[in-house]
């Protein structure tokens, strides 16, 4: 154990603020000290690069200036105006009966107005970043200069990108994309949730505006016309309930299998890998699509169930409902342990892969001497084989309960055009009982186009998520533990 | 449609404002990205089709790849009936049941002209993508069924689709094997004979399509009022001449009938096709199963009587069209109106009859002897006088489907009849904008 861990440092998000506050000293201070053409280049950016002769970073800072202004104050500043409303011009048009075309007004657009405004935000924030650094760049130049170091032609700029800063050439792009695809979206679904961006509201034709919380609460709270808040709770219930039992389920499953074709009894074990092998490679869908049929009212299982008198035997003890056939998928008492046992069936060949890796790669060693020592299969499993297993795995656990919470695959296949909820609370929210948080919310934009609702729930799985991720791996990978098992 | 170029311009900007932030000294021109982003080249293909000369450039949305040989068919015989101008139109294949789904999640990328089915009419139209028929609505009117027509006005009344097709409501396919015309009167007679024969009557119960039948026959109403979106349902009402309550013990009992078995769609074809499901409620859609599992003792007719507190009580229904909308967004709406006009009359109507067996909502086509002698069709037009043109705003559904399972389960909980009608109807009539 070595000292420099118990000297824990700042927490992560003390350091994030001030090194965000030592940027803007940085650029306050380049701006006080900085001589007339510093102080000049926060209104012009460049004339610092200017006048040490970096003509084309110069120009080119200028001209990312005038882009930003442009882009900003001729594009976005209309929409952002109207950020407030979020448009009050409905579209109208009148047809053209000479030219035969439909005359348009000048109409609103609610859903272009929010992402315009988030851009233009987004626009503002990273234009007084980049003045800000254009400050310190203005100052860097000019102490250069003064201490007759050398200035960086554009070439030599060039030549850096390509060299000591690769990193960032490399890393521009990835970049751009997550905060245009990525946080963008991400912010305008978010804002989604405080307006009325339903199916009464729908663009181009119609207007929606700001709501505040009232979706946050019909979904929170129970009320005569509203049903959101029961089958909310139902389904964030059985979601969590759902990715436990999945995640261990198959985890279990998956160890014992990879133990069972590892024990050095088993005889012909590459064949029993290949066999599992060949279920994955299948995709996923097209093995769900079949068990749903299999599995189905009318489907092959109920057949030979049916012929087999258990059909009519589950029937006279009450388990079923009619005598025709067993609501595998149909009947939510049926339908939930059915889904989480096919999960299994689908699930158990890749967690075994795993383990079998993992197995593979315990110190042989660890396990002779415990057998030296007389330890018997149960206990060197219990000492040795599950804590190794649990370690290398345990941050994948919690990933796969996660995944496992926006399992759309397995439950949306299995249920779609089968499942019909007798839950009239449900139904009116348009869920059903077998519903993850997230084919809820599938159901409720495809069908439904009630976005403001399927937003609300968004955030709501995305604040579980990240606080059993932040829970789990803070209390796994937490301090020493890296160390721990050697 | 600007907004769609600045889109452009901004995602092109945007990307290099984030190039300048993470990198290097200098903005990096040699950088890809700019223009990578294939969802606005896709767009920009989309706008600029502003016609130049007499070229017209339309997109054509059916609903099934079968279609394509038809249309194709039409398109030939429009472009030839209006040698003036120089079309360019493009078919593309889109669900008739997922149509305003794909439509209203962008209007102004959509096609120019669709086809949909009826029960879709009502979100379009609310949405505002439909526009109207301002080209010759009358003529439009009197060459189709007032059903039809009815199922393509607005709350407004006027005119927003041309009716194509007639025969997309439901009716009872039944093996004359085991029925004869008489016991496909009556419900209790079907079930009766099936369950003798140790066979079933399918009946899609926990649909609330086919199970509005019930409650609309026994004189009990639900529609969407004039708003266009809210519903109006008296199914719990107490003081109706047959109570809600009434039809459900009916229908209770139906389920509970040995010879009785909910199948939608897909178990419907499955049992037609290994004996089990001898008569059943579908649509022309299923007429060629049935038709090749029964051989010539297919048949088809109405829907028949149940018993309700008592008395025979014909089933209702709602019937259904295929309809063919114009996008009121399209750059052409003139040549798109045209196009929807000739793919909905006479000629187009009997062509698709003759190429697709779809029954047509032309009157004069409907009234030709070919059409009379397909049993399916027949069966929607004996089915007609009962059926209503549906005007149903989007919480029906799963209410009601809720409450055909519980039926359909036997109401195992045992709950009030008229608690569960409550619940329903809360659901059914719960504001829209919840």
């Amino acid at each position: 154990m070595t000292s420099n861990t118990s000297a824990r440092k700042q927490p992560a998000i003390i350091r994030f603020f001030a090194s965000i506050g030592a940027f803007f000293m940085g650029a306050v201070h380049a701006f006080a000290q900085g001589d007339v053409w510093v102080k000049l280049s926060a209104l012009l950016w460049g004339v610092s690069c200017l006048a040490r002769r970096q003509f084309v970073k110069g120009i080119l800072l200028i001209a990312e200036q005038l882009l930003i202004l442009w882009a900003f104050f001729g594009l976005l500043w209309p929409y952002l105006l109207k950020f407030g409303t979020l448009g009050t011009v409905e579209a109208e048009q009148i047809y053209d009966p000479v030219t035969r075309r439909n005359v348009w007004n000048n109409y609103d657009n609610s859903f272009l107005i929010l992402l315009f405004s988030v851009l233009a935000i987004a626009l503002a924030v990273a234009a007084v970043v980049l003045w800000l650094r254009n400050l310190r760049l203005a100052r860097e130049v000019e102490l250069r200069a003064k201490e007759g170091k050398h200035i960086n032609s554009f070439r030599e700029d060039l030549r850096d990108c390509l060299g000591v800063k690769f990193h960032r050439t490399l890393l521009a792009l990835p970049t751009a994309g997550v905060l245009l695809f990525t946080v963008i979206p991400l912010l305008v679904m978010i804002l989604i949730a405080f307006t009325n961006y339903d199916r009464n509201h729908l663009v181009p034709s119609r207007l929606f505006t700001w709501v505040g919380w009232q979706n946050v609460s019909s979904l929170v709270n129970l009320t005569a016309s509203s049903s959101f808040a029961y089958a909310f709770r139902n389904v964030l219930v059985w979601t969590l309930v759902w990715a436990v039992l999945a995640t261990f389920t198959c985890y279990i499953f998956g160890i014992l299998m990879a133990m069972f074709i590892n024990h050095r009894d088993t005889r012909g074990k590459k064949f029993w890998r290949v066999c599992f092998m060949v279920a994955m490679a299948v995709p996923q869908f097209v093995s769900l699509l079949l068990v749903r049929n299999f599995f189905a009212d009318a489907g092959i299982v109920n057949t030979l169930c049916k012929n087999a008198g258990i059909t009519d035997w589950l029937h006279s003890i009450g388990a079923i409902p009619t005598a025709n056939y067993i609501p595998f998928l149909t009947h939510p008492a049926w339908a939930r342990p059915m889904i989480i046992l096919i999960n299994i069936w689908v699930g158990v060949p890749y967690q075994m892969l795993i383990a079998t890796g993992i197995l593979l790669n315990i110190p042989t060693e660890l396990i002779e001497a415990a057998r030296i020592d007389g330890a018997n299969a149960w206990q060197s499993f219990r000492s040795i084989t599950m804590p190794y297993i649990l370690f290398i795995t345990g941050p994948s656990l919690v990933n796969s309960v996660v995944s496992n919470i926006n399992n759309f695959n397995v439950i949306w296949l299995l249920s779609r055009d089968v499942y019909t909820t007798s839950d009239q609370l449900m139904a009116n929210a348009n869920a059903n009982e077998v519903d993850l948080l997230v084919t809820w919310l599938y159901r409720l934009t495809q069908d439904q186009s009630n976005y403001k609702m399927a937003s609300v729930i968004g955030i709501l799985v995305f604040i579980v998520c990240a606080i059993l991720t932040l829970v789990a791996f803070s209390n796994m990978i937490k301090g020493d533990k890296e160390e721990s098992f050697q | 449609m600007r907004n769609r170029k600045h889109f452009l311009w901004l995602t092109a900007m945007f990307m290099m404002v984030c190039l300048v932030m993470t990198g290097c000294a200098s903005t990096d021109q040699t950088q890809p990205g700019v223009t990578d982003d294939p969802q606005a080249t896709v767009d920009t293909g989309a706008v600029t089709d502003a016609p130049s000369g007499d070229t017209v450039n339309l997109r054509v949305w059916v609903g099934d790849n079968e279609d394509v040989a038809w249309i194709n068919q039409v398109i030939e015989r429009f472009k030839a009936a209006n040698p003036s101008k120089t079309y360019n139109i493009d078919v593309g294949v889109q669900n008739e049941g997922d149509c305003s789904k794909v439509v209203l999640s962008d209007p102004e990328a959509a096609a120019d002209v669709f086809t949909f089915a009826d029960d879709q009419f009502n979100s379009l139209y609310n949405a505002g993508a439909l526009m109207e028929v301002v080209d010759d609505p009358d003529g439009i009117r009197a060459a189709n069924t007032e059903d039809s027509v009815a199922a393509a006005t607005g709350q407004d009344g006027k005119l927003y689709a041309y009716p194509a097709t007639a025969d997309n409501g439901y009716f009872m396919f039944y093996n004359t094997e085991y029925f004869t015309a008489d016991d496909v009167q009556t419900m209790d007679g079907m079930l009766a004979k099936a369950a003798e024969a140790g066979k079933y009557v399918a009946y899609p119960m926990s649909n609330g399509w086919y199970f509005y039948s019930f409650f609309k026959g026994a004189g009990l109403d639900m529609h969407v009022m004039d708003d266009g979106v809210t519903n109006t349902c008296n199914w719990n009402a107490t003081d109706t001449e047959i109570t809600g309550v009434e039809v459900m013990q009916a229908l209770l009992d139906i389920a509970a009938n040995p010879g009785f078995r909910e199948a939608d769609s897909d178990p419907f074809v499955a049992g037609v096709k290994d004996g089990s499901i001898i008569a059943g409620v579908s649509g022309t859609w299923n007429a060629n199963v049935a038709a090749e599992a029964w051989g010539d003792s297919y048949a088809a007719t109405k829907l028949p009587t149940f018993t309700v507190a008592g008395r025979q009580v014909q089933m209702a229904s709602f019937s259904g069209f295929k309809l063919v909308g114009v996008n009121k967004y399209s750059d052409n709406v003139g040549d798109a109106m045209d196009f929807a006009a000739f793919m909905t009359n006479y000629e187009s109507q009997v062509s698709r009859f003759e190429m697709r067996r779809q029954g047509p909502s032309n009157v004069e086509a409907l009234a030709s002897d070919v059409v009379q002698a397909e049993p399916a069709i027949a069966a929607v037009v004996s089915q007609t006088e009962f059926a209503d043109v549906q005007r149903v705003g989007s919480k029906y559904w799963d209410p009601a489907a809720a409450l055909g399972k519980i039926i359909v389960n036997g109401n195992p909980d045992n709950q009030d009849l008229q608690t569960l009608l409550d619940n329903a109807v809360a659901g059914i009539t719960a504001p829209a904008d919840q």
